[in-house]
Parts: structure tokens; C-alpha cells; sequence
């Protein structure tokens, strides 16, 4: 099994705080992963260093052979750097936009939710198609890449039945329950015809029934879609259900990792869950 | 509405509308209020269009639509002026350098063609920054050309700050009609193909149209080359209505005026846009002329009118548009003949919208 | 070479001041609103307007602290008619209809004065010609770098040191927040505006008693070109905004003084996009990144 996502030494530094410290992680491919942690772990704001959102203040991001983020301390965070490895990344920095990465094949849905306020579902999905066009502004505008139109919104309607939400592809997107709107954020990031899906507390908001349907959800569309998945919970039975591996960070360290069995008796990942008498 | 159908009915609309400016040009006579307010409101809809591509649609702040205009009317100019008058309008700069003239049409397309390319110019390095420096780095564009064409070092090319004319104008205004009408069709084209998608999923979230693979400062600098176009195929337009040009009337205040129809035509609507135009200038050049006038009514002089009244009004109408009636006209709808016929068949468009 | 530039320098300074005054009042609602103002520069017409038609009807020491009364009060007025309903709206929208007050009170000044340049009253004292070396000047030339400074010191000071100062700063770092601190964010944006039509009244005495004629359109551009000063300077950086307005300033008569003088105005705008293009936070911006 290749690697599909390596996360090497990356630290995150916003002025004085450390927001991920040191923080070494890699996906298999076909692997679904669990990234876990309290509140304010640094979860996020590592999703966000992978999809090129943010820049790491130091370490190294590869995607398969594709080294999409490399850095290390300059300017101003030289003196403030409080991070290892200050001298492992020197060099030609490399930072791809998160539009170069998400062309690469890494999609991502958001803890937020983003969807596009004033369209449909399925012109929110549509707009995914975009990144694998092949007509550009003038034959676009001309309607001479009729075919791939109609591809892509096959495409799209593909995905929206995917996830279940054919029936509301007229619907503004915002006017759908919370539930969906994940759902839908799921679809869009699977048009942008992705190999790794990094899914952002993809249950937040659900109910125990929605939370099940989706532990099954996610397998099939990685069997389906042949794809790696990395994800951000906190629906423990739901991770401990469907990862095959699960990564625990807190105040941006990694703390544990190993199978949900092993992770889930580790005192250290006990302690940062339930909080520890210092006393 | 089948297409067949559709493409039928749209055609005898179109036909319809350029029958009955014709008609109203040889009715109320070309010189009337009416068919000022034709030819104008035409041009102004098509720059009007051109800044929703990017206010309304791409969600970009530009407040350069004057310096585009201005480009794209002196381009015109410049290169239509008879050879033989040159020696007359360039009469401080012995007839200036340029010594040919171009074909009106081709003129036209060049004037926007300028004005895309000092568009690219100003947007390269500003469309990186967030989008409130683009207003005022567009807004101080459109002050350096206004202050660069007047230079007098240009002069042979641009006459300096004295009038241009006696270029070739329009004599019907069926002429601003069908410039706008294909100009204002090809930018509903682009908007509807997957590049006015990609534009509007910028607009709504920046980030999560990133997330999409969406080349933010590609699509963006794209939209604002595109817009920047239009603006000078419109100001081409605008020097011909006008049959003189000169760099000062192409004020920030002109801008803010465009600015202001998109938003009381409702921002991401091009109809809404063309309306807006239309109305506009129908209320500045004629149907509150009125306010402007002193009258008395007996012996009485009505309180108020007077010179300039009419703008005050007329800006007090705006400001409560953009309080009050924030979507404008028409929102971010269309009119559109599916509309209307779903108006008539009284069936909802599963899924229409809740608004 | 020196006798020749100095009057220039000596006028670069002043008008550097003028726009000071002006530019504090951008900088200041743009760091707590994130809005370009596009009425300030009109606020600051107005308050040359009142001074014309106060000080025909009224003796000068009466008039003077009445066009500071009424520009306070314009400007306050507009933020509470113009900008607080909108607080929750979108940010272009807010914009918008700060450029449908400008227009708004353009046309209405315009309505208001026919349309007529009107002849700015001579001042006692600041009016007054001087000579310093080989320059003729008047005294607002002199006097404006102190008084600008002065004030901006006081405004620091009242920023730093008292409680309504602290509540600026907090709206400014996070809107949001604040609120949720229990800060009443109405009156900490009304006070913005108070201060910054204070300074922009100031700020017009001294530039019409240089330019002694007011028409409805003039704040514009120096309205525009203390918003470049409050970009070049770093946006919501208030000494930045004063040291941003006086480089501005002296370039700009500088430029005059080697015969440019058509692109006075044009070098302010290059020098915005040189800045936006090398350093978009400007001189003493802080960066800002948006949290996803």
C-alpha cells in the first residue's frame, strides 16, 4: 500500500501561539482515518495547513510524490519560532494554492459549513465540475463545448443521487436541513473528482440515526469512489466504527495513534478527554 | 418552454423591440426626448451590464468603470477621426501623429480591446489583495488616465485637454441598440456557461470556491478583463451619442452613477440592470426635468424648484432604494421568458426559489 | 535650487497636514467598520460650506465653533441614518451607500449654492501672510503641521489612556467579541464619526484659508487622496495615516515644484497601487487573515 498523504514535522504558529506542534502524520491509500482530539486541538488548522488554506510555519506536506507544502521559519517567526526541526525545511519554500491542490485530487468539506448561498444544490455541485474542464472562456461562452456541459452536469446529478439528494437539486442550498447540507458538501467535494476526501466533523449536528447511515455512507463512497479518507470527529462510536486508524492530537501534539481499540484504552488520550487532576 | 419555442418567441421579441425604436424614432422625431433617452439608456445599459459582471457576479468591488469608458471613447476616437480634419481637431499639434482612420465597427472592437488590456494591467497586481483595495486602486486608476490623457506630452496622440471630434457617429438609435443588445447577449452567455458559475460560486464564498479548484485570481482577473471590455465598447458608444469627447467628463462621479443603476436594478440581475438603465435616464434627462424649473403656480412660485433640485430628489430616490429596497428591482432574479410563462401556466418550477 | 523648493516643501507640509486631519477620520472608521468612508471627503465640504454661510451671518468666533458643531453633527447623522441599519448587511452594501451619501450631499450642496464657487471667509490670524527666508506663505501653512500633531497626539492619548479609547480598540481588533463584552457598539461608532468630522472640520478651516474658494465637489479628491495616505500609512494605524498624508503631501509639491503638474494628483493613485502591489498592509499595517 502506497502512501497517499505524508504530513512531516509541521508546525503552526499564528504569532506567538502554537497551534500545531511538531505534528508527523500519514494516509495509506484506501485507509479511512480519524483525526481526534478536544476542542481546540488544532484539528482544523492541520486541515487547513494540508489544503493549503494556511501556510505551515515549518515541516513538510506531500501528497503522493507531490511535495505540496515545504517551509520553514522566516522574517519575523524566526525569533519567535517555538517549534522543532528549525533547520530540517531550509531551502526553496513550496506553498500550491488550494486550487493547484484540490486539481491534485484532495477535497474537503468544512466544519462550517461553505456552501454557495445564493445557488441550488446542483449548481453548488456544478461548480465542482469546473476544475476538469476542458473549454476555456471562449468556447465556453459560445456554447461550443456543449458535450462537456452536458458532462458535467450529468456529473453533477450523479453525485447529488449519490448522496441522496436528487429529489432537492432545485432547492436553494441553505434552505436544506443541516443534515443535508453536509451531505451536500460531501457531494460537491466528490465532483472535484477527488483521491483523498478530508471529511471535517462530518456528523456534527446529526442525530444518532443520521450519525449510523453515515458511518455506512462513508465506506461506500470510498469503495465506490476508490478513495482514502481522512476525517475530523467527534462522534466517537462513529470513529471507533469505520477508521482503520485514528491519530490523537491535543494542544497541537500528537498524543496517540494506532487502531480504535488501541486508542481508545491509552491513558494519555483518556487524560486529554477527561482532564486530569493536577492536584 | 421548449426550446424550439423559446428561440421563436425570443426572436420576435427582439424583432419586436428594434421594430418599435424604429417606430419611435420616426414618430417622435430624432431629435425628441424619447429617443434620447433610447440611445442613451442603451449605452448605459450595456456599462451597466459590464460593472454587474463584476460587482453583481463576481463579487469584486471595481469602481473603474469611468477610466474604462474614457479608454475605450478616446480609442475610438482617436482612430476615426477623417485623416482630412485631423489638421483641424489636432490644430495645437499639427494634426497629431496618427494619420489613418479605422472602419467605425472595427474601431469600436479596438476601443474595447484597449481598454481589456490597461484592465489586465491595473488588475494583475491588485485582484491579489482583498477586494476594498480593488475599489480604490480602480477608483485612482481611473484618476491617473483621466490626468495622463490630458498630459500634454500626449497631445499628438490624445489632443491634450482640447475636445475630440468630428469622428463618425450614429445617425439611428437602432445603431446603440444592437452594439449593446450583442454585447450585453454575449456577456448573459458568459454567465450562464461554467466560467459564470465558477464566477458566482467567488462571489458567494471565497474559500469554498478555492476548495473547488477554482483559480481565484484567474476567474477574477478574467471577469475584470471581460467587464473592462464592455466598458470601453460602451464608451466607444457613449463618444459617438455625445459627438465630442474630452478626459474630464469621465469623473468618479460618473462611475458612482453606473454604480448606483446596478443597484437599483438589483445586483446580479441583467435585467434588472438594463431596466434600471433605462429608468435612470428616462429621470435625469426628462421626466424629472421638471424639478428643475422655477414655476408658479398664479402669482406663486412653487417652494423648491430650482436649478439642481432634480438630483436631490433624484439622490434621495437612491438613497432610499439602497436602504430600503437593498435588492433592487429585480433581486438577483432574471426576466426571462421561462418566467413568464410559468407566470401564465401558474406552475412553480419544482424547487423554484423560496424568495 | 533650496530658495526655489522651499516654498513647495513649506506647502507640502500643510496640505501633508490638511490631509492628515481628513485621513485620521478614514483610517479610524475603516478599522472599526472595515468602510471606505466615501462620504468623508464631502463631510469635509460641507464643513467649508458652513463656514461661507455662518460666517455671513455671524461674527467669526461665534461661526468657527458652530461649523465644528455642525459638521460633528453631519457626520454623525449620516453614520446613523446611512450606515447603522446596514450594520448587518453585507460589507459592499454598506459601501454603497456611503457612495449614495456622497452623491447625495454633492448634489445637494450643489442645489444648495446653485452651483457657484462661493469665496471662503478670511480667518483672523491664520489667514495672515508671512515670511519665512525667501517663502511668502500664509500662517495656516505654518500652523497646520503643529496643529495636526497636537491633535493626533491628543487622539492617541484619548485612545490609549480612557475607557471609550480601550471599547475602540477592542471593536477594531474583534467586532464581534466586543459586542459579547458588552460593549455598545453604536456609540463607540458614533464617536468614531464624532471624532473624525471633528478633525475634518478643523482640517477644512485650514485648507480653504489656503484655497479660499469652496465648490460642492472639492473634498473629493483630497478625500480620496487621505484614504491613499491611511492605505500608504497601513490602515487603522492613526500615525500611519499622519505620517502617510505628509509624505503624500510633500511628493505631491515637489512634483509641482519640477514642473509635473499634471500628475500631481495621478502620482498619488501610482504610489496606492505601487504600495497595494509591495506592501498591501502599508507601512504599519497588520496583517489580517480570515479564519476558515
Amino acid at each position: 500500500m502506497s502512501t497517499v498523504l505524508r504530513v512531516k514535522d509541521v508546525t503552526m504558529q499564528f504569532g506567538g501561539v502554537v497551534a500545531i506542534d511538531n505534528l508527523s502524520m500519514h494516509v495509506d491509500e484506501g485507509e479511512i482515518v480519524a483525526l481526534i482530539g478536544p476542542n481546540g486541538a488544532g484539528k482544523t488548522t492541520a486541515f487547513n495547513c494540508i489544503t493549503g488554506v494556511y501556510e505551515p510555519t515549518n515541516g513538510e506536506i506531500a501528497f503522493g510524490d507531490c511535495i505540496i507544502a515545504r517551509s520553514h521559519p522566516t522574517g519575523k517567526m524566526k525569533k519567535l519560532y517555538a517549534g522543532a526541526h528549525a533547520d530540517k525545511y531550509l531551502g526553496a519554500r513550496v506553498r500550491l494554492s488550494p486550487d493547484k491542490i484540490t486539481r491534485l485530487g484532495i477535497a474537503r468539506t468544512f466544519q462550517n459549513i461553505r456552501l454557495f448561498k445564493s445557488q441550488t444544490a446542483f449548481e453548488n455541485v456544478l461548480i465542482a465540475t469546473h476544475l476538469r474542464r476542458t473549454s476555456n472562456p471562449f468556447t465556453a461562452t459560445l456554447h461550443i463545448n456543449a458535450a462537456e456541459e452536458r458532462r458535467m452536469r450529468e456529473r453533477a446529478m450523479e453525485m447529488l443521487e449519490t448522496v441522496g439528494l436528487a429529489d432537492s437539486a432545485g432547492e436553494l442550498a441553505t434552505s436544506l436541513p443541516y443534515g443535508q447540507q453536509r451531505r451536500l458538501e460531501i457531494a460537491r467535494a466528490l465532483a472535484t473528482q477527488p483521491k483523498l476526501l478530508l471529511l471535517d466533523e462530518p456528523a456534527a449536528g446529526m442525530n444518532p440515526q443520521e450519525t449510523d447511515e453515515l458511518g455506512a455512507f462513508i465506506r461506500e463512497i470510498k469503495d465506490r469512489f476508490q478513495l482514502t479518507v481522512f476525517m475530523i470527529e467527534h462522534h466517537m462510536n462513529l470513529v471507533m466504527d469505520i477508521s482503520d486508524r485514528i491519530y490523537v492530537i491535543d494542544f497541537g501534539r500528537q498524543i496517540a495513534e494506532g487502531a480504535p481499540a488501541e486508542v481508545r484504552d491509552n491513558p494519555a488520550v483518556i487524560a486529554a478527554y477527561l482532564g486530569v487532576d493536577e492536584e | 418552454m421548449k426550446k424550439s419555442t423559446k428561440a421563436a418567441v425570443g426572436t420576435l421579441l427582439v424583432a419586436a423591440l428594434f421594430a418599435g425604436v424604429w417606430l419611435a424614432e420616426r414618430l417622435a422625431g430624432a431629435n425628441s426626448m424619447l429617443v434620447t433617452v433610447l440611445e442613451k439608456g442603451a449605452i448605459y445599459a450595456l456599462i451597466a451590464v459590464s460593472m454587474n459582471l463584476l460587482n453583481g457576479f463576481t463579487g469584486l468591488f471595481s469602481l473603474g468603470q469611468a477610466g474604462f469608458m474614457l479608454v475605450g471613447a478616446y480609442t475610438y476616437a482617436i482612430f476615426t477621426i477623417p485623416a482630412a480634419r485631423r489638421m483641424a481637431v489636432y490644430q495645437y499639434y499639427q494634426g497629431g501623429i496618427v494619420q489613418f482612420e479605422l472602419p467605425c465597427l472595427l474601431a469600436i472592437v479596438l476601443a474595447g480591446v484597449v481598454a481589456a488590456a490597461f484592465a489586465a494591467l491595473v488588475g494583475l497586481p491588485v485582484l491579489r489583495l482583498k477586494s476594498d483595495y480593488l475599489a480604490i486602486a480602480t477608483l485612482g486608476f481611473a484618476e491617473i488616465i483621466r490626468a495622463v490623457i490630458q498630459y500634454d506630452k500626449l497631445g499628438p496622440l490624445t489632443n491634450g485637454s482640447n475636445l475630440l471630434k468630428t469622428y463618425p457617429t450614429f445617425d439611428t438609435a437602432l445603431f446603440p441598440f444592437a452594439v449593446a443588445g450583442v454585447c450585453i447577449a454575449v456577456i448573459l452567455m458568459l454567465i450562464h456557461s461554467t466560467y459564470g458559475r465558477a464566477c458566482k460560486a467567488i462571489r458567494d464564498d471565497e474559500i469554498a470556491a478555492e476548495a473547488m479548484g477554482i483559480n481565484l485570481f484567474r476567474h477574477k482577473l478574467l471577469s475584470f478583463v471581460i467587464s473592462s471590455f464592455f466598458a470601453g465598447v460602451g464608451g466607444a458608444l457613449l463618444a459617438m451619442y455625445q459627438g465630442t469627447v474630452q478626459a474630464n467628463a469621465f469623473k468618479s462621479s460618473m462611475t458612482y452613477e453606473i454604480l448606483l443603476i446596478v443597484v437599483i436594478g438589483g445586483m446580479g440581475s441583467v435585467t434588472g440592470s438594463v431596466l434600471a438603465s433605462f429608468l435612470f435616464i428616462a429621470c435625469s434627462e426628462w421626466w424629472l426635468r421638471f424639478l428643475d424649473v422655477e414655476t408658479f403656480i398664479g402669482t406663486v412660485q412653487v417652494p423648491l424648484l430650482r436649478s439642481g433640485f432634480r438630483m436631490v430628489v433624484f439622490s434621495v430616490v437612491i438613497m432610499a432604494v439602497v436602504l430600503f429596497y437593498r435588492r433592487g428591482i429585480m433581486g438577483d432574479r432574471e426576466f426571462s421568458l421561462d418566467a413568464i410563462a410559468r407566470a401564465f401556466s401558474g406552475k412553480k418550477r419544482k424547487g423554484a426559489r423560496a424568495k | 535650487m533650496f530658495d526655489r523648493i522651499l516654498p513647495y516643501l513649506l506647502a507640502g507640509i500643510s496640505v501633508g497636514g490638511q490631509y492628515a486631519l481628513i485621513a485620521v477620520g478614514y483610517t479610524m472608521v475603516y478599522g472599526i467598520l472595515r468602510l471606505i468612508n466615501f462620504a468623508h471627503g464631502d463631510i469635509f465640504t460641507a464643513a467649508g460650506f458652513f463656514m461661507v454661510y455662518f460666517a455671513a451671518a455671524m461674527p467669526l468666533y461665534v461661526a468657527a465653533p458652530l461649523v465644528v458643531v455642525a459638521t460633528v453633527l453631519l457626520g454623525f447623522v449620516v453614520e446613523r441614518v446611512a450606515y447603522k441599519p446596514l450594520r448587518s448587511a453585507p460589507r459592499m452594501s454598506i459601501m454603497i451607500s456611503a457612495i449614495g451619501v456622497s452623491y447625495l450631499l454633492q448634489n445637494l450642496m450643489w442645489y444648495v449654492t446653485g452651483g457657484l464657487a462661493k469665496q471662503y471667509p478670511v480667518l483672523p490670524w491664520i489667514s495672515e501672510q508671512i515670511t519665512i527666508g525667501p517663502a511668502s506663505t500664509k500662517m495656516a501653512t505654518v500652523v497646520t503641521p503643529v496643529i495636526t500633531v497636537l491633535l493626533v497626539v491628543a487622539l492617541v492619548m484619548l485612545i490609549k489612556h480612557t475607557k471609550i479609547g480601550m471599547a475602540m480598540r477592542a471593536v477594531s481588533r474583534d467586532f464581534e467579541t466586543a459586542q459579547l463584552m458588552g460593549i455598545k457598539i453604536n456609540s463607540v461608532i458614533s464617536m468614531t464619526f464624532v471624532i473624525g468630522s471633528f478633525l475634518a472640520a478643523i482640517g477644512s478651516m485650514l485648507y480653504f484659508s489656503n484655497y479660499t474658494t469652496v465648490t460642492p465637489t472639492i473634498g473629493a479628491m483630497p478625500g480620496l487622496k487621505a484614504f491613499v495616505a491611511a492605505v500608504f500609512g497601513g490602515i487603522g494605524s492613526i500615525p500611519g495615516a499622519v505620517i502617510g498624508a505628509m509624505l503624500i503631501g510633500i511628493c505631491e509639491n515637489v512634483i509641482k515644484a519640477v514642473g509635473y503638474t499634471t500628475f500631481s494628483d495621478a502620482f498619488t493613485f501610482a504610489l496606492l497601487i505601487v504600495v497595494l502591489v509591495f506592501k498591501p498592509t502599508g507601512l504599519f499595517g497588520e496583517k489580517t487573515s480570515e479564519k476558515v
